[in-house]
């Protein structure tokens, strides 16, 4: 019986059903649309059919396979949102640390960043797309502003929870701003931090592959596009959903992965005491 | 005030008053014309209900909130100058060490701020972690220890930059009266060894009457200073000493001395 509840309590048990439970749902749906639809691979194509796609050797546009392809404009699409997620660490961190240091700056700066939150990407793409000029730039800039505002509000969250006691301590020992802020705020706020960043890798991602779609060259979105209006074969599109998919909860792991790194002491709180 | 008062006392409390600005515009008068001496060395309890102003009298000599009337002197000089030299420890409630830190690089800390050299600062955390009786623990993180242990450690932190006065805030309080009673005889060997004046806020009147030389007892609203109480049961005082007439009567003349609760 322990060894059981060992088992089902197990991290890996529990990925294991996830995974599982995902498949059969999708298995469900591919069976109803292939029954009611003639071309089902448009609606949602069954997964061996996705898988058998990805691994095939069949060139799909004379030179590459349909992973090759995808690979290929994965890495352009990826370096791009990955440029723009630094970018807007960097930004939010700043922004955070500047509302924490003054009040005032907390109260002009707060609606912009709703604002900018409530803006949908599609709309302020095309702006940032003529302002920038450059469509490469435009999508790095895009990505940095998704990844600007949980980084933003979630290190601001931080820097707040941060005890009476703490900042009380600091004042007794006389300490200097600074020393407030390396000693205390700062390696404080770094779990929020984390959970902004943990947000933020597959919307910054996504939002990538979305303004890719908006324009042509290299990327995931522009193939996608392609595939979408019949340029090549429609698995290319379920390719690109199912790599994306794995790639954007891959980042967010990453991220908790390397805050585990960072904070040993987080590894003794999933232990317990 | 006499020249001889502010040369003799350690801390000097004159006519100490705290009036807050309440919500609706009324004033709340949170503490009244607070005198009294306390000694170098000295173990002085604040005891009181809450809403007695004990914690604000506590936090008026911290420097954490300046007296709207009255004068506080710490050695001659103000709360603000004394802060500034370094000579409070706080010890909190809750042991407020830092998650991210080792129980001995949680020593440390004021001893980062005040620059010490890497050699130094460990020499210090080394001999206060001992001074608390936690050496083997030196490389746990907070989480690892037990409440009682983190007090401690907070205990410890307090005591690294050898400051002239400990102030504490109700310490004991989250603990269970096992671990209490235990860190109240702990609490009492530092003192001896270290030769501290603290001043130790609580609501606790056996844990005053245990622990101090004086017990000032405040009571509320508002929140004034009823009666300073000596206790002069024998030192070392030991777990034993609880259970004497003596012991009881003192506890007995603390509680009588409480005014409007």
């Amino acid at each position: 019986m322990k060894a059981i509840r060992k088992i089902v309590n197990s991290k890996a048990f529990i990925t294991l059903v996830w995974i599982t439970v995902i498949i059969i749902i999708w298995e469900i749906c591919a069976a109803r649309a292939a029954e009611v639809k003639r071309t089902p691979e448009n609606v949602l194509p069954h997964l061996s059919g996705v898988i058998d796609s990805l691994t095939s050797d069949r060139k799909i546009n004379g030179s590459q396979t349909a992973l090759g392809m995808v690979l290929e404009n994965a890495g352009a699409t990826l370096s791009r949102a990955a440029v723009g997620y630094v970018i807007g660490i960097a930004a939010g961190f700043i922004l955070a640390l500047l509302m924490s240091l003054s009040g005032i700056i907390e109260k002009i700066a707060f609606p912009y960043l709703m604002l900018i939150q409530l803006i949908p990407i599609l709309g302020m793409a095309p702006i940032i797309n003529a302002i920038t000029g450059d469509i490469a730039v435009s999508r790095i800039v895009i990505a940095a502003i998704l990844t600007f505002y949980p980084v933003a509000a979630n290190t601001l969250a931080g820097f707040k929870a941060v005890r009476r006691e703490a900042h009380e301590l600091m004042y007794s020992y006389a300490a200097n701003k600074l020393q407030l802020y390396t000693k205390t705020m700062i390696p404080a706020c770094i779990p929020y931090f984390f959970t902004g960043l943990k947000i933020s890798a597959p919307m910054a991602i996504t939002a990538s592959i979305l303004v890719d779609t908006l324009q042509g060259g290299i990327g995931l979105g522009c193939l996608l596009s392609q595939s979408l209006k019949g340029a090549m074969t429609r698995y290319v599109f379920w390719d690109i959903v199912f790599f994306s998919a794995v790639i954007g909860i891959l980042s967010f792991y990453i991220m908790g992965l390397i805050e585990t790194l960072l904070c040993p002491y987080k590894r003794l709180e999933k232990k317990g005491r | 005030m006499n020249v001889e008062r502010i040369k003799n006392a350690e801390i000097m409390l004159d006519n100490v008053g705290m009036t807050y600005d309440a919500t609706d515009g009324k004033k709340v008068q949170a503490l009244t014309s607070v005198t009294m001496d306390i000694q170098k060395g000295e173990f002085i309890s604040l005891l009181g209900p809450s809403g007695c102003g004990k914690t604000t009298l506590l936090r008026i000599i911290a420097d954490l909130l300046q007296p709207t009337s009255g004068k506080v002197l710490i050695g001659g000089e103000s709360p603000k100058e004394a802060r500034l030299k370094r000579k409070y420890g706080m010890v909190f409630q809750s042991a407020v060490l830092y998650d991210w830190r080792t129980v001995i690089k949680n020593i440390e800390l004021p001893l980062e701020i005040i620059h010490e050299g890497k050699a130094e600062r460990r020499e210090r955390a080394v001999k206060m972690l001992d001074l608390v009786g936690l050496s083997e623990f030196a490389n746990h993180y907070p989480r690892q220890l037990s409440g009682g242990m983190q007090q401690r450690v907070g205990i410890a932190r307090a005591l690294a930059l050898q400051p002239e006065i400990l102030l504490m805030d109700e310490p004991f309080s989250a603990l269970d009266e096992f671990t209490r009673e235990k860190l109240h005889i702990d609490l009492l060997k530092i003192w001896r060894k270290t030769n501290k004046t603290i001043i130790f806020v609580t609501h606790n009147i056996s844990e005053s009457v245990f622990l101090s030389d004086r017990v000032c007892v405040l009571s509320p609203h508002p929140g004034r200073l009823s009666a300073v109480i000596d206790i002069d049961l024998p030192r070392p005082r030991t777990m034993e000493i609880r259970d004497t007439p003596e012991f009881t009567a003192l506890v007995a003349k603390v509680r009588n001395s409480f005014e409007g609760v």
